[in-house]
C-alpha cells in the first residue's frame, strides 16, 4: 500500500531529524532546511540517500540541487514515486 | 518535418537524415549483410565474414546493454529494423523502431512477419526528438549511428535517460573527429562536404569527449567505452566489395548507383583512425 502525502511527510520529517541531529517536533513543512545549524553538505547527502533507500527511488539531480523546504523534500519524493510507477 | 542546413553559403541544402535511405530497398540487400545492417560490424578473426561480423555486433549490443530476454527495447535511428528484428528474435525482447524514412518501415513489417515477430516489433515514421514515448517505457535505447544526425545532443540524451526505466542502459556507437583540433581542421573541407551533401546528411562528427560531456550533462552514468574503429573500415571495405561484385545488378536497378555508392564509401573510409574514430559509448540510468 503506497504512502500517502502525510504519511511521506511524517517519514521525511524522521528522516531529517534523524540525519541533522534535530527533534523532529521542530521541523514544519516550511522548514528550510539550508537554514539549519549543522546541515552541512555530508549531512544533506546522507539525509537524501537515506530517502532513497526507504522508498527505492533515485531523485533526480536538479530536484535534489533545489529542493530548500522539508515540503519540496515530499513533492520531490512524490514525483520519483510517481515516475517508477510508470514502469 | 525534414529541417536542413547548409556547410557553406551557396551549398546545396542538406537532409537531416541519410538521403538515400529512401533509395530502392533492393540496393542495400546487394551490399549490406542479410539483415541489412548500416553500421559497424564486430569482426572476431581474420576469417569473419560480414555476415558473421553484424551477428558479433550484435550480441555485443545485447551483452553491454545486459540483454538476456524479454527486455523492452527501444532502436532510435532503426534503419532497415536489424537491431529490433534480431532482439525480438533471438532475445524475445519487445521493441521499437524509430525512423524517419518511410521505405524503411514496409520492409521491416514484411521482415517481422516472416520472423513470426509481428506481434513485438513496433516500427515508427519520424525523429527521435519529435515521436511521443512512454517515460520510464524501456529496459535499452540503441542508437546506432544516428545520433550524429541530431543537432540537439543534450536534448536527444536527455529524452533517452527520461525514457529508460532506473537502470537502464543506453548503447550509442557513432563516429567521431579524432579530436577538437582535427574537427576545426577536417569539418569543412571538401571530403566530409561531399559525403554530408551527397548521401550522408546532416552529420555533426563530434570527438568522443563532447558526447560524454554530454551524456554526463544529461544525467547518465559512463558504464563503457570501445573503440570500434577499425571494425568499421574493415566492415565498409566489405560493403565495398559487395558493390564492386554486384554492380550490374545495382545499376539495373538505378543506373550509375554503384559507382556514386563506392566513391561515398571509399571517402567514409578513408580518414578512419587519422581524422575519424568510431566509438561504442554506453551509459546507465544511475548514479
Amino acid at each position: 500500500m503506497p504512502e500517502n502525502s502525510e504519511q511521506i511527510l511524517t517519514t521525511v520529517t524522521d528522516i531529517v531529524a534523524a540525519e541533522l541531529g534535530v527533534p523532529a517536533d521542530s521541523l514544519t513543512p516550511e522548514t528550510d532546511l539550508r537554514g539549519l545549524e549543522g546541515a552541512d553538505s555530508v549531512k544533506v547527502l546522507r539525509m537524501v540517500a537515506r530517502i532513497e533507500q526507504r522508498y527505492d527511488i533515485e531523485l533526480e539531480d536538479e530536484d535534489v540541487f533545489t529542493v530548500a523546504t522539508v515540503s519540496q523534500v515530499v513533492t520531490v519524493v512524490e514525483k520519483a514515486l510517481a515516475a517508477e510507477g510508470a514502469r | 518535418m525534414t529541417t536542413t542546413t547548409t556547410t557553406d553559403p551557396g551549398a546545396m541544402p542538406v537532409s537531416d537524415t541519410n538521403v538515400h535511405y529512401d533509395l530502392e530497398p533492393e540496393i542495400f540487400g546487394l551490399f549490406l549483410d542479410p539483415l541489412r545492417k548500416y553500421s559497424s560490424g564486430l569482426y572476431r578473426s581474420p576469417d569473419d565474414s560480414l555476415e558473421q561480423a553484424q551477428l558479433q555486433k550484435l550480441a555485443f549490443v545485447a551483452d553491454r546493454l545486459g540483454v538476456r530476454g524479454g527486455e523492452r527495447v527501444l532502436d532510435a535511428g532503426c534503419g532497415w529494423g536489424s537491431v529490433i528484428l534480431h532482439f525480438a528474435k533471438e532475445y524475445g525482447c519487445r521493441t521499437t523502431g524509430i525512423s524517419p524514412a518511410g521505405a524503411q518501415h514496409a520492409y521491416i513489417a514484411q521482415r517481422a512477419a516472416e520472423l513470426g515477430v509481428a506481434d513485438r516489433v513496433t516500427s515508427v515514421v519520424g525523429h527521435f526528438e519529435e515521436v511521443e514515448l512512454k517515460d520510464g517505457g524501456y529496459d535499452a535505447v540503441t542508437m546506432l549511428g544516428s545520433i550524429v544526425h541530431m543537432p540537439d545532443l543534450v536534448g536527444v540524451l536527455r529524452k533517452a535517460r527520461s525514457l529508460l526505466r532506473r537502470g537502464g542502459r543506453l548503447y550509442v556507437s557513432e563516429s567521431c573527429f579524432r579530436s577538437d583540433a582535427v574537427r576545426e581542421e577536417f569539418d569543412a573541407r571538401t571530403g566530409t562536404r561531399f559525403v554530408r551533401e551527397s548521401i550522408f546528411g546532416y552529420g555533426e562528427l563530434r570527438p568522443l569527449s563532447e558526447l560524454v560531456r554530454g551524456a554526463e550533462t544529461a544525467g547518465f552514468s559512463v558504464t563503457s567505452v570501445d573503440d570500434l574503429t577499425a571494425d568499421y573500415h574493415r566492415t565498409i571495405e566489405d560493403w565495398i566489395a559487395n558493390v564492386h561484385a554486384r554492380a550490374d545488378r545495382i545499376d539495373a536497378v538505378r543506373p550509375g548507383m554503384a559507382e556514386k555508392l563506392v566513391r561515398y564509401l571509399e571517402v567514409a573510409n578513408a580518414g578512419w583512425g587519422y581524422t575519424t574514430k568510431h566509438y561504442a559509448l554506453v551509459c546507465t540510468k544511475a548514479r
